[in-house]
Formats: structure tokens, C-alpha cells, sequence
């Protein structure tokens, strides 16, 4: 199944915190970031891949386009997905995702923005992100290979209906025949690069560059 | 003393074999010497080693016949005459060379790949060393002469061999690189291979009472071999997918029928000129030196 990368832009995250973010202590551990299509039309869109930073679990909200006037509602196409299975650990921390249609939730037909959740609960971490994030959509069908024209008109099996009785054995003749093919073969692909470094005009040397006397 | 040390080995695991002889040497400064300890520094050990492990890769058919050839060689790598007597002649160091880098070259079939190659290696250093009115280096008519000698060894016929010698020698006076020489090697092994094969393939073909072939069928089959190897614009897989579906039983059949059907028989083709005419077909594809 080919695909196609949407291009995207991804705004900076935004750490989600009660209070005011300069003076408190706390890290936060809620972070948001949306990621717009400004130069796409609304798309069905086909995975996410991303490289995991410390991100615990992963949320993606999705804003469809609607053919009314009505303003698109924001739906939610996963929730609370597990990246880290333990937060505190290591496990999962820098791996690479891959998220496709059939894991949402939601039917992802008309996707005019995203926002992904990110949240890290333990407070061993001092930053966590999704990096290298990328949005494809469905790609064409491969296209249909040129068969060669022999396996696609099949010959029909002609039995040779007496063979004469002074014709040798096909099978062996072709086992035989075939060995021969594949030396031939085997010499024709092994060939040295190096050179000999002769310079030959109507059989007689024009220069030496290796000589050896 | 002497029965602390023969009880030491059975101890220690053989990797601890050098350090009870180190220990035994220091401790038994001017005493007898283990049976250990002298092998070890005639330096018989590491040759019997190095004996056996040519034995493993090679699996000659006559294993003592192998060894004794083997062990003659050794002999003659170390320095010939230990500067006793006149030096034997130029021309007779040669020959000494040439036969000691065909007995390498030997060792090995062409298809196992790893060990021909080491063995050429050998060969060629063994070729290429300097002596004392010999510079260093593989000069073309050595080589051309060693490719001679392996197309002769191999039983083929002279006319069958010489355009393939044509194409891959050397000039006398050029310096022969490893990549050239362990191509021109290699090809030669392959077409006495290729000869011998042609060779079975002619008896196949070969009418029992006379020891000639019908011309329509030996060249029929010569004619599909041909066709199976002219190059395709498809990719490998299917290139070779399509010389199988040409030279399988029921297609080679189908062309020998046609041929003996379709014309009226002609001169026999004799041995000679199948192998030739084979020989031929495979030559082509070789690429030339230079």
C-alpha cells in the first residue's frame, strides 16, 4: 500500500499547567501540539509515524472538514494510547511509531488539522516530545507490472507425440545444458574492475603505463 | 619435579597448555624439557595445525598422498640449499614456483568460493616473491604460462583453449595485479569445467555405434544455449526465469524435434567440433583483458 507525505506544519508545543508557568516549580506534564495543512485540501489520511521522546501515552483530536457551514467540532481518534508501558522507565522512550487509519477511532475521511496530546506523568523525565512527526494519506495503486510477454502466453504443452527413438534423453540434455548456462553466467557477472592499464593502437602498444622489465 | 609437571596439563583446560610450559621453564631453569615444550619450539605444533586445517578445507580423496605433497612444499619454502652448494638455476626456481602455485591453486574447487580465493592469494605472493635475480611482482609471462599449464593439466583440447587464452594473457613484460590474476585463474578453472560438462553433453548427444552426433541435434542444442544466454533487457530474476523455461526438458524437446524434422541429416558433428563450438559460446562472454 504506497502512501504519500502530507506536508505539515507543526506548531510549537504548549505545556498545559494550572497556575502560571514562570513561577511555579513543577515541570509540566500535559503538552499539546497542533499541526495544521495549510497548503492541502482536507485529506483521508492514511498514518502517523513519529519518534517517541519520553512521551507516556499520546491523544489525537481531529478536526474534520464539513461540507456545511457549520463549524467542525473537534473529535477525539485516540485516546490515551501507550507508548511508555511503565512511565518511569525506559521502555518505549525513544522508539519509533507508527499509527494507522484502521487504529482511530473516528472515521478520518476529511482531516483539516490535528492537535496530539502528549502526557507524561512521572516526574523522572525533564522534557518529553514526539519528534520527525509525519502525515501520509493513501497513494495511488501500484501500478500494474509489464509481465514479459512469456509468462503471460503461457505456450501450450505439446506433448511430442513419439519421440523418435534416436533423440537422446531431454531431461538429462537439459540438466546438463543448464549447468553450462549457469558457468556462462557465473563468468559473465564476475568481471575485475582493475586494468591492466594497456594502451593498444592496431595491436601494438602506444604507451606503457605498466611494464615490467 | 617431573611428576608435578606431567600432572599440571591434566588440570589446567588446554588454553593453560602454553602457561604450565612457561612455568615449568622458569621453574626448571637447565632441567629436561617437557615433551610439550620441545614440540612447541621446533615449532611443530603450529605446522601440524596449519597441516590439518589444509587437510579440513581441501577433503582430498587421498588424505597421506596429500600430506606427503604438502609437507614436500613446506620443505621447499625454506631457504633451498641453507647457502650450502651452488643455488639451483633461475629457470629451475621457476618451474619450482609455477608447480607449487598450481598445487595451490588446486587445492580448492572454483565453487567454494572462500578458499579458492585464499588459495589464489597464496599463489600469487608465492609467484610474486622477489629472489636474488628476480624483482618482486608477477610478470605476464609467468602468468600466461601458468594459464597454459592449468588448461593443459585439465585435459582440454589445445583449439578449444586458445581463444580463451588469447583473451585473457598477459604481454610478457606487464605486471600482473591480484584482481587480474585471480580472474584469469578463475575463468580458466570454469571453462575446464565447462569443457567437461560440454564433454558429458556430447556423450548424451553422441549416436552409441559411431562416436559422432547427429549435426541437427548437436546444433540445435548449441543453437538454444545461445539463445538462453543472449542478454535480455529484463532484470536478473527474470532473466534467468526465462533461460530456465528455454533450456527446461519440454522445450529442448520441442527443438530437438524440430530440428530432426525438419531437415534431412547432414555431415556428423565429431567431438571436436562440439567442444569447440561450445567453447565457443562461453569464450564471448568473457571479458578481455586490458
Amino acid at each position: 500500500m504506497s502512501r504519500i507525505l502530507v506536508p505539515c506544519h507543526v506548531k510549537g508545543t504548549v505545556a498545559l499547567q494550572v497556575g502560571d508557568v514562570r513561577t511555579s516549580q513543577g515541570r509540566p506534564g500535559v503538552l499539546v501540539i497542533d499541526v495544521t495543512f495549510p497548503s492541502v485540501a482536507p485529506f483521508e489520511l492514511q498514518e502517523i509515524t513519529f519518534k517517541n521522546y519520553y512521551t507516556a501515552f499520546l491523544s489525537i483530536r481531529v478536526r474534520q472538514h464539513t461540507s456545511a457551514h457549520t463549524t467542525a467540532k473537534w473529535l477525539t481518534c485516540l485516546r490515551d494510547y501507550c507508548l511508555m508501558p511503565d512511565p518511569h522507565s525506559e521502555e518505549g522512550a525513544q522508539e519509533y511509531v507508527s499509527l494507522f487509519k484502521h487504529q482511530m477511532l473516528c472515521d478520518m475521511a476529511r482531516v483539516s488539522e490535528l492537535r496530539l496530546i502528549l502526557r507524561q506523568p512521572s516526574p523522572l523525565w525533564l522534557s518529553f516530545t514526539v519528534e520527525e512527526l509525519q502525515i501520509y494519506q493513501q497513494g495511488p495503486k501500484s501500478p500494474s507490472m509489464t509481465f514479459p510477454k512469456w509468462l503471460s502466453h503461457p505456450v501450450p504443452c505439446e506433448q511430442p507425440a513419439l519421440l523418435c527413438e534416436s533423440l537422446p534423453d531431454p531431461s538429462r540434455v537439459s540438466s546438463e545444458v543448464q549447468q553450462m548456462w549457469a558457468l556462462t553466467e557465473m563468468i559473465r557477472a564476475s568481471h575485475t574492475s582493475a586494468r591492466i592499464g594497456r594502451f593498444d593502437v592496431d595491436g601494438c602498444y602506444d604507451l606503457n603505463l605498466l611494464s615490467y622489465t | 619435579m617431573a611428576t608435578v609437571e606431567k600432572r599440571r596439563p591434566t588440570v589446567i583446560p588446554p588454553a593453560g597448555f602454553t602457561d604450565s610450559g612457561r612455568q615449568s621453564v622458569s621453574q626448571a631453569a637447565g632441567a629436561t624439557e617437557s615433551e610439550e615444550d620441545f614440540l612447541r619450539q621446533v615449532g611443530v605444533t603450529e605446522m601440524l595445525r596449519a597441516a590439518l586445517l589444509k587437510v579440513l578445507e581441501a577433503r582430498p580423496e587421498e588424505p597421506i598422498a596429500f600430506l606427503a605433497h604438502y609437507f614436500e612444499n613446506m620443505g621447499l619454502r625454506s631457504p633451498v640449499n641453507g647457502g650450502a652448494g651452488e643455488p639451483p638455476g633461475q629457470l629451475l626456481l621457476q618451474q619450482q614456483r609455477l608447480g607449487r602455485a598450481l598445487w595451490h591453486l588446486r587445492l580448492a574447487h572454483h565453487s567454494q568460493r572462500a578458499a579458492f580465493n585464499s588459495n589464489v592469494t597464496v599463489a600469487y605472493e608465492c609467484l610474486s616473491a622477489g629472489g636474488r635475480r628476480k624483482r618482486p611482482g608477477l610478470d605476464g609471462r609467468t602468468y600466461s604460462e601458468l594459464l597454459r599449464r592449468i588448461c593443459r593439466d585439465g585435459r582440454a583440447p589445445e583449439e578449444v583453449v586458445a581463444p580463451l587464452l588469447r583473451k585473457v594473457q598477459c604481454r610478457d613484460h606487464e605486471a600482473v595485479p591480484l584482481s587480474v590474476f585471480r580472474a584469469g585463474t578463475l575463468t580458466c578453472f570454469v571453462l575446464l569445467e565447462f569443457v567437461a560438462r560440454a564433454g558429458a553433453l556430447f556423450q548424451l548427444l553422441q549416436d552409441p555405434a559411431a562416436a559422432v552426433a547427429d549435426r541437427r541435434v548437436g546444433q540445435a542444442v548449441l543453437d538454444t544455449l545461445e539463445g538462453a544466454l543472449q542478454a535480455s533487457d529484463a532484470a536478473a530474476p527474470a532473466r534467468f526465469l526465462e533461460a530456465g523455461s528455454r533450456l527446461g526438458p519440454d522445450s529442448l524437446a520441442l527443438a530437438l524435434d524440430r530440428a530432426v524434422g525438419g531437415r534431412r541429416p547432414s555431415a556428423p558433428m565429431t567431438r571436436e567440433e562440439f567442444l569447440e563450438r561450445a567453447a565457443a559460446l562461453f569464450i564471448a562472454k568473457v571479458k578481455p583483458v586490458g
